[in-house]
């Protein structure tokens, strides 16, 4: 299999050997990698088109290790392994002028190589062992992709770091059981049901392990941190997307090949997606950051993954998956967007951007596009995934189980977050593309071919993926994962994209006809008074009505204070027992002078009876 | 193809509901008048309103983008008659591949607000933005009520999302409106209709006293002829959805097209008389209305209709 050599092999070596290279040919070091991402890109889509077949590598070095190296390829980890390398490829474009600077993070392309190498691998391994150990890399270059020089950056990668890596241990752990009750490392071989106390444990850690890297609620939060100090090529690249990806892949392996879910299980996948929609976007909706605000909405996208994967139909699978990768292109291009309009701007605070659809018209269409096809807007891809994900909810409600009976419930929940999601959106196009230009701005130019061509070239699959969805798209891509099924709704993307086509027309004759040739420019009447440079509704103010609510504040204020991050529960945990613990080494000799004595009674007394 | 774009185009989409839309409106106008004791305009006034908006001067904001200014009114148009289409079409029984799915519906007859505030946040104007935050606001407010009650329907018609198949259960079994569940639900509707519609006692996007009209007050000539002219579509296409949803559809044969036609003309009349007996609310107000009050009724409907009544 000369394809895995390529695709794992390569990266991880080419990525080392990277780190020789002085940091002063940056630019050297960056071609390199997009050369090696255009290879991977290739091997990746040659790939694609391989037969299934469970593949075992030969280790040269270490012989006996061949035995463990078996990697699987199906539709499922094809497709994922599809979309890495295009990813790949896209955001070392990118990243070759957006990390152009000096001073800048360390050793950039060699983390971002190795990464690629080990998502290929995780995907494609079938040994939990061999998956172990990709995984865990990955945790590692996330930590290293984001510089923490300052106190800011280095807290947040400190947490992502505690975050991931105990969600890795857990996951190991799990992996552990699954050996003892199986007996076997591999995936292909594994079937177990979650009945009983130790298949259910093991679940759950697997489970544990999927969505912390996914970003799920409540294993969500080092998500809006990392993203907020990390660069945007590093947030696009691993929590927006690969992270997303391999998520959701082990999720799905879970649900699909290793575990048979009981209806108990799939009422708490349900309970974890919804509240996951819901709490992440309200979240998004009162923050003032673009980076941060795009944080939220990648944890609360995870929640409609979750939702699909957990109906266990094959709808709802394809649904899961298919949202997946609309979520993985939309949302890493919008991290772009915020890197370009950093880049350009300086700025990522929302309240002192503004007006910039004129100076960046490329970077603001392709947010825009990007903006709706993750609020759901019809004929974009984040609607075809969405349509199908509520579908697939209506379908389950069909069934008898726990979950299935509360399907309003999830329906409710999963409308009302892409209405919340849309909310959110319509704040940042205001508040930096739209809107009265700040004066600051006035110089600011679009960003050069590199930077803008991997947005564009998203933006267009986000619509393709959209309009060609329901007869292309899934078809191609999704049906052959989950078997065919049948939609419970009727949605003709293309003909209404021929009729959005034709209306454009319409409304250019329309305004041909009127009288639109002598028109004025002015600016803003606000009721006859001369309107102040100043003036402004502020985007940031949009949303201050939901904010000031009884019950909302009283969730909100807690949430800012961080009382509901798992991470600093368990820090404050661990930080009592410590105080606990140093309150018996205070320094002071009588202290130690009453343990010594109080140690020897203690001993007299053992050694007396 | 052909046949997609007549129907978008000509009948029942862009043409023959934005014609009834404005007779609609010249009925709730009258109505209003008659309520406040005087004439009332003539039977074409919107016709007159359309045409001299077309030939006034149209004015374009000079800060903020002039290009999506001006393309938001056509995707309005758009939303507004693509949803006309897949409302009308299963509603005036005529079979087609547009089915009517209640999902794709609920999403496309969002588009004409979210293309009213995407205009107002490009023309920079302060008021116009104060105007679209509200009307976010309002469509989040009525998003989950308004889907209540069509999960409540969908639940009443076996599980399924066509509106075609909706509207032939009803034929079979009698309209929804019969029912305990339903009489809840049409009450739900009616007020989220309000609501979308921006009528009183939810004008709070416009809010002529306080913010000059708020979401509109850019729009000027031609592109306001074309807000409105998608304002007309929706005044028929949303009454016309409730009477689908509850009334059992509409029927053009013989006799029952005077039925049919009262139908919808009633539901009108019922939102001409709320939005002209009331004061406007504030959007705070508007928001907690919904959110307790209307989500309360809504969830009534649905277990109602999870108890078959």
């Amino acid at each position: 299999m000369i394809n895995l050599h390529y695709l794992i092999g390569l990266p991880i070596i080419i990525g080392i050997v990277l780190f020789i290279i002085p940091e002063m040919l940056k630019l050297l070091k960056g071609i390199v990698t997009v050369i090696i991402t255009i290879i991977t890109l290739y091997f990746s889509i040659t790939t694609f088109q391989l037969d299934n077949e469970l593949a075992r590598l030969v280790c040269f070095t270490f012989p006996s290790l061949t035995k463990f190296m078996d990697f699987q390829i199906d539709y499922l980890s094809k497709l994922i392994v599809l979309f890495i390398g295009a990813f790949g490829f896209l955001f070392s474009l990118y990243s070759l002028s957006y990390h152009n600077r000096k001073n800048d993070l360390t050793n950039f392309y060699s983390y971002f190589l190795i990464t690629l190498g080990a998502a290929f691998g995780a995907v494609l391994a079938d040994n939990l062992i061999i998956f172990v150990t990709f995984w865990g890399v990955l945790g590692l270059t996330l930590y290293k992709l984001i510089k923490g020089n300052d106190e800011e950056s280095s807290s947040a990668a400190k947490k992502t770091l505690i975050i991931i890596g105990a969600s890795d241990s857990l996951l190991i752990m799990g992996i552990g059981i699954v050996w003892m009750l199986t007996g076997t490392f591999n995936i292909s071989e594994i079937s177990l049901s979650t009945t009983g106390a130790l298949p259910n444990i093991a679940f759950l850690f697997l489970l544990i392990g999927a969505l912390t890297k996914a970003g799920a609620v409540p294993f969500h939060t080092w998500v809006p941190d990392y993203v907020k100090s990390a660069p945007a090529s590093s947030s696009a690249f691993l929590p927006a997307s690969l992270d997303k990806l391999l998520g959701i892949y082990l999720l799905a392996r879970i649900i699909m090949n290793m575990f048979r879910l009981t209806e108990w299980a799939t009422l708490v996948l349900m309970i974890i997606g919804g509240i996951t929609i819901i709490a992440a976007v309200m979240m998004a909706l009162i923050q003032h950051n673009y980076k941060k605000l795009l944080g939220y909405h990648a944890v609360s996208q995870v929640g409609y993954m979750v939702t699909g994967l957990a109906l266990g139909t094959p709808l709802g699978i394809a649904a899961g998956l298919f949202h997946m990768v609309n979520n993985a292109l939309y949302k890493s291009g919008l991290f772009l967007t915020a890197g370009s309009v950093e880049k350009q701007t300086g700025e990522n605070e929302i309240d002192r951007l503004g007006g910039l659809s004129k100076a960046m018209p490329v970077t603001f269409i392709a947010a825009l596009v990007f903006a709706f096809s993750i609020s759901g807007i019809p004929p974009f891809n984040g609607f075809s995934s969405k349509w199908m994900i509520y579908q697939g909810i209506i379908d389950f409600g069909k069934g008898s189980g726990i979950a299935n009976n509360l399907w309003v419930i999830w329906l409710v929940m999963a409308v009302f977050g892409s209405a919340l999601t849309l909310a959110s959106f319509i704040k940042l196009i205001a508040g930096v593309y739209l809107g009265r230009q700040n004066p600051k701005l006035k110089k600011v130019k679009e960003v050069n071919f590199l930077m803008w061509f991997p947005q564009l070239i998203i933006a267009i699959i986000c619509v393709g993926f959209g309009i060609f969805a329901a007869n292309l798209v899934v078809p191609f891509f999704f049906e052959r994962i989950t078997g065919k099924f049948d939609y419970i709704g009727i949605w003709k993307s293309q003909s209404v994209t021929i009729l959005i086509l034709v209306s454009i027309v319409i409304g250019y004759l329309i305004y041909l006809w009127g009288n639109m040739k002598k028109h004025r420019v002015s600016d803003s009447f606000i009721g006859g008074e001369k309107i102040q440079e100043e003036t402004e509704f502020s985007a940031l103010e949009f949303y201050k009505t939901i904010r000031t609510y009884k019950l909302l504040s009283f969730f909100y204020d807690k949430a800012e204070k961080k009382r509901f991050d798992l991470y600093n529960i368990f820090k404050a945990i661990v930080l009592w027992f410590n105080s606990l613990f140093s309150k018996a080494h205070n320094g002071f000799l009588p202290r130690y002078i009453f343990w010594y004595i109080a140690g020897m009674l203690i001993l007299m007394i053992v050694l007396v009876f | 193809m052909g046949k997609e774009i007549f129907y978008f185009l000509i009948f029942p989409g862009l043409l023959f509901s934005g014609v009834v839309g404005g007779f609609l409106s010249w009925f709730d106008r009258k109505i209003t008048a008659k309520v406040q004791f005087r004439q009332g305009p003539p039977l074409l006034q919107t016709l007159y309103d359309f045409v001299k908006l077309l030939n006034k001067e149209t004015i374009l904001p000079e800060k903020g983008s002039r290009f999506t200014f001006m393309v938001a009114p056509i995707f309005a148009v758009f939303g507004a008659a693509i949803s006309a289409v897949l409302i009308l079409l299963p509603l005036l029984n005529i079979e087609t591949g547009f089915a009517g799915d209640l999902i794709v519906i609920v999403y496309l007859l969002n588009i004409p607000s979210l293309t009213y505030i995407i205009g107002a946040v490009a023309s920079a104007n302060p008021l116009a933005s104060v105007g679209a935050s509200r009307e976010m606001k309002l469509i989040l407010s009525y998003e989950v009520p308004f889907l209540l009650v069509l999960t409540s329907i969908i639940i009443k018609a076996n599980m399924t999302i066509k509106l075609d198949e909706i509207i032939s259960y009803q034929v079979q079994n009698g309209a929804f409106i019969g029912s305990l569940s339903g009489i809840i639900g049409f009450i739900v509707a009616l007020l989220c209709i309000q609501a979308k519609l921006g009528l009183v006692p939810f004008d709070i996007a416009e809010g002529e006293g306080e913010i000059c009209d708020g979401i509109t007050i850019e729009f000027s000539g031609s592109t306001y002829a074309m807000v409105n002219l998608a304002k007309y579509i929706m005044l028929f296409i949303l009454p016309a959805l409730v009477v689908g949803l509850f009334f059992g559809g509409l029927n053009f044969a013989n006799i029952n097209i005077l039925w049919s036609i009262l139908k919808v003309v009633l539901v009108v009349l019922l939102l001409t008389l709320i939005r002209n007996t009331n004061p406007r609310v504030r959007i705070d107000q508007a928001m907690k209305f919904f959110w307790i009050w209307m989500n309360l009724f809504a969830i009534v409907s649905v277990v109602l209709a999870i108890f078959g009544l």
